[in-house]
């Protein structure tokens, strides 16, 4: 038994050198992210690389308040975060729909507009939303709409997948196309394809819709969770339904010659990420500040810069090059624009009953 | 033969107040307010009124959900037999290799675990994908073995179709076990290190081949680490969501992705908490059948 | 009868019991290690891609190192990560070992349902157990906000052992099933104190079980998301939360790089414990 002992004693003496090398190395990392008492701190809640590379900086040297990003990377968890009390959050980026659904919800702090004067900055039609009468909770950050992503060599005689019909009621590119996972946009985007109105789709419809994208299934590679520009990046997919900045970020990345973005002809979901401080937020007077300096032109300009977005703020867009106002990648054209429509929140109990057909699709 | 507690009350105090009580305070409590919600209902965006229904339970045991629990079931087991398939034969390994190659071993094999999930399913994915590397290799081969062909004579092999490894369930198997299997190695070994060799010894002396002997005495004596390693396999990889998500297709849904849709997007706590507990629920009962099962071949054996 | 003692000859066949010697056994072991590192070792290639989007191999790069290392956040993360993951980890086993040996020595009212409690946390859904943990954090037991570094990440270190615990308790229960409860009451008879008993017999006894669980416990911890995810404060991000949040703009190899980092510096530990365990070895022989 003896000669045993030195083996399992060094075995944890292995563990015990681990255990101090980690506490170094924690210690050193860690202390550097002490906060000092009494400093002004603004804790943002945001998606991931959805500022530009030196805005925080920028701030904290314009107003001396140190801001403290945090990330999420859909709106879900941020509803689920917030949820059962603000955890601490000074400012956060929730869509459209959630600014509704919050509001509704009284997790929403009303924003004081004469903390905010960069509001004249904005283009006129986001002065106003109606998902938020009055912007009485919000501040439009950026705006984006859903479309088609493809490869352009893949496409048959050189087409633009003009429709709809393809991701959704076509076997023309079989086994190569990816949806995304998120239930209310399909379906709605789906009644677009039928010619319904987005919002307020009528039950039959529900059924139609259920029963056209079981038969789709099969075609479909994937439901994918917002990463779809990667699946037609690596060679998985040739058509894909994304955002527009997703895909004007790839085409930046690869050059505009082998993939393409398009929104179809039907129309398609407008969604716009806004600014919002949640109730309870710690410190609500820099938040203000935070938000307004967001909204300034110049601070505008490197975000845009850098996150290839389209941007609300008439200001920000005045200094962007041409390249990036004609990009019909960012910018759709303004007939398609005419067609589509802002998604609504249309109550806790519809967003139930899309899981529900989502459940029930996957499950066919 | 156990003891009884009142034979030692202050060991006994000493040792089991420790983690009864943070088991009660920081997991049973917690759960005890998730398992009053799945009795509970909706009642504006966040407020959840306690009204003592069965309406969530009898929602979940509805035919769509059942057939997912089965084949989440079905997905965990097969994880779970691969891993013990794959991890005896290392696990044995392991423990009668000698002591410097023991240790590199098993720290060669917690290694990867070390590394983050996500990041390792990205990798995998590399690996699997059309354009990835077994498909690169493959297609290597495949059009060596083309031009060697050619040489010999034959038509040359047609275009070589990569092979699809990913977005279906056979990926989201792979990965499942890609990611349980150091907990089936770690208690394997555990059991069969300091084992007492020479019942193997014995039995090899007196005739019987290296498989016999360790199906007929190895195993049986390793039983509780099986065991062990078996139930924190499976369960784990029954509430997997994560890698399904990333690596299943269209039909690879398991209980926990409905589960956590159910807590995020539908908002809807009180049936999500339902459905965990009825997930949670089934598999006590399992557990409950499998340690009476124990308990008689116990009872038999002693 | 150790297998340490003299070394054999290469040529000499295996002896009965030493498996990794047999070439079955080495190619299961080989290949099973083949099939793990595969994919890393393709992360730690892709850790040099010069391509934000890290997709296909565009050229060597060494800058998205300079990134991870000057990435202040991403930084702050690892060791968040890091600091849980040690302290879960003793906690975990403390509680474990104790854990154990309760439900291994004694009888007492209520037992089953000890052992089922101890359960639970082994088959709750990670989600349902994060929600849990959110709401008790948020209603229950509020955690005070804008505490210092470490103790910000309490919330999260008692969450990540809460669910650890029972699995290192699960395996060292298991490798007290083969202990001969002879030798504590000879211990015992002998006049040794509880304390003493516990501390000289039992736990070296479940030492390969002890380390087992810690082992799975960092990594249980290290790894973590949705339980991490829904405790973490504002100001507490950990490496996987983080990770995740990149999803949606591609994980760039900043990522990989990190990674690589923690596996290159984990293998230099381990070799030089090894290296200090050997000489170690070396002295108490001589």
């Amino acid at each position: 038994m003896s000669d045993r002992y030195p083996r399992g004693a060094s075995r944890r003496s292995i563990l015990q050198q681990f255990g101090a090398a980690a506490v170094g190395i924690s210690f050193a990392g860690g202390l550097s992210a002490c906060s000092s008492p009494g400093e002004r701190v603004v804790n943002f809640y945001n998606w991931d690389t959805y500022i530009g590379p030196t805005t925080l900086k920028d701030f904290q040297a314009a107003a001396g308040v140190r801001v403290e990003m945090s990330l999420f990377s859909n709106n879900d968890e941020l509803f689920a975060r917030l949820r059962a009390g603000n955890p601490g959050f000074d400012v956060i980026v929730p869509s459209n729909e959630f600014v509704t659904r919050m509001s509704e919800a009284n997790m929403l702090m009303p924003l004081d507009r004469a903390k905010i004067p960069n509001f004249a900055n904005l283009l006129p039609e986001f002065q106003d939303a109606a998902f938020d009468p009055g912007r009485k909770y919000s501040m439009p950050y950026t705006w984006l709409v859903l479309g088609i992503g493809y490869r352009k060599e893949a496409m048959l005689n050189g087409e633009t997948p003009n429709s709809w019909r393809y991701l959704f009621d076509s076997d023309q590119y079989a086994g190569r196309i990816a949806l995304i996972s998120e239930s209310a946009d399909l379906v709605r985007l789906c009644g677009k394809y039928m010619g319904l109105s987005i919002n307020n789709i009528p039950d039959e419809a529900l059924t139609q819709i259920e029963q056209m994208l079981i038969r789709q299934k099969p075609r479909i590679k994937k439901f994918h969770g917002d990463d779809g520009q990667d699946l037609l990046a690596s060679g998985e997919v040739d058509i894909v339904l994304e955002y527009n900045g997703d895909i004007a970020q790839l085409m930046a990345a690869e050059g505009g010659e082998k993939f393409d973005f398009v929104v179809p002809q039907e129309g398609t979901l407008i969604t716009s990420d806004c600014l919002c401080i949640p109730a309870g937020a710690p410190n609500p007077d820099d938040a203000h500040a935070f938000i307004n300096y967001l909204l300034d032109a110049e601070a505008g300009e490197k975000i845009t810069r850098e996150i290839q977005y389209p941007t609300p703020n008439a200001a920000t867009a005045a200094r962007m090059d041409a390249a990036y106002q004609s990009n019909r990648a960012i910018f759709p054209p303004a007939d398609v624009m005419a067609k589509s429509e802002y998604g609504a929140f249309e109550g806790d109990a519809r967003a139930r009953m899309y899981e529900e057909i989502f459940t029930r699709i996957s499950a066919a | 033969m156990e003891q009884s507690w009142r034979q030692a009350k202050a060991a006994f105090a000493a040792i089991a107040l420790p983690p009864l009580a943070w088991l009660l305070l920081f997991f049973l409590i917690p759960l005890a307010v998730i398992w009053a919600y799945s009795f509970g209902e909706n009642t504006g965006p966040v407020t959840i009124d306690l009204t003592g229904t069965f309406a969530n339970y009898l929602r979940a045991i509805e035919p769509i959900y059942l057939e997912i629990f089965w084949k989440s079931i079905l997905i965990a087991g097969l994880t779970t037999i691969l891993c013990l398939v794959i991890g005896f034969p290392v696990a044995l390994a392991i423990a009668f290799a000698s002591p410097r190659t023991k240790t590199w071993l098993l720290m060669l094999i917690m290694l990867p675990f070390w590394t983050n999930l996500l990041i390792r399913t990205f990798a995998l994915i590399a690996v699997l994908r059309e354009n990835g590397y077994v498909n690169f290799a493959l297609e290597w081969l495949w059009n060596n073995a083309s031009w060697a062909m050619t040489l010999a004579g034959f038509q040359p092999l047609g275009e070589f179709e990569p092979l699809k490894l990913l977005y279906n369930n056979a990926a989201v198997v792979v990965g499942l076990v890609y990611v349980h299997l150091p907990f089936m190695v770690l208690p394997l070994y555990s059991a069969l290190d300091r084992m007492d060799r020479s019942l193997m010894e014995a039995s090899l002396d007196l005739g019987a081949g290296h498989l016999r002997t360790i199906l007929l005495v190895v195993v049986p004596l390793a039983a509780p680490g099986i065991a062990s390693g078996v139930l924190i396999t499976f369960i784990p990889a029954l509430g997997a969501y994560l890698t399904p998500d990333l690596l299943g297709g269209t039909d690879s849904q398991m209980i926990a992705n409905v589960i956590e849709r159910q807590f995020k997007r539908a908002n809807d706590w009180p049936f999500g908490a339902a459905l965990s507990f009825l997930l949670m629920y089934l598999t006590f009962i399992a557990i409950a059948i499998q340690t009476t099962l124990q308990r008689r071949a116990d009872r038999r054996g002693a | 009868m150790s297998e340490a003692a003299t070394p054999r000859p290469r040529r000499e066949r295996p002896g009965p019991l030493e498996y990794l010697r047999r070439w079955p056994l080495r190619i299961m072991v080989g290949g099973t290690l083949l099939f793990l590192y595969l994919p890393l070792i393709t992360l730690m290639v892709f850790s040099f891609n010069d391509s934000r989007r890290n997709i296909v191999w565009e050229g060597f790069t060494l800058k998205y190192y300079e990134k991870a290392f000057s990435n202040a956040s991403l930084i702050e993360a690892f060791t968040n990560s890091l600091t849980i993951a040690f302290a879960t980890t003793i906690l975990s086993v403390i509680l474990g070992a104790l854990a154990a040996v309760m439900l291994w020595r004694f009888r007492f009212p209520g037992k089953t349902a000890a052992e089922g409690g101890m359960a639970l946390p082994i088959v709750v859904p990670e989600i349902c157990m994060g929600v849990a943990m959110l709401v008790f954090f948020a209603r229950v037991m509020p955690w005070p906000q804008g505490l210092p570094w470490p103790a910000n990440l309490g919330a999260i270190i008692i969450a990540h052992t809460s669910f650890a615990f029972p699995f290192v308790a699960t395996v060292a229960r298991a490798r007290l099933a083969s202990f001969n409860r002879e030798l504590e009451e000879a211990a015992k008879d002998l006049g040794a104190s509880e304390w003493r008993t516990f501390w000289d017999v039992l736990v070296p006894h479940m030492k390969p079980g002890l380390i087992a669980g810690a082992l799975l416990a960092f990594t249980l911890s290290l790894d973590d998301f949705v339980i991490t995810f829904f405790t973490a404060g504002p100001d507490t991000v950990t490496f996987p939360v983080k990770v995740y949040s990149m999803l949606r703009f591609s994980i760039s190899p900043e990522v990989n790089a990190a990674s690589t980092i923690l596996i290159v510096v984990t293998v230099a530990l381990t070799a030089i414990g090894l290296h200090l365990q050997n000489r170690n070895a070396q002295k108490t022989k001589a």
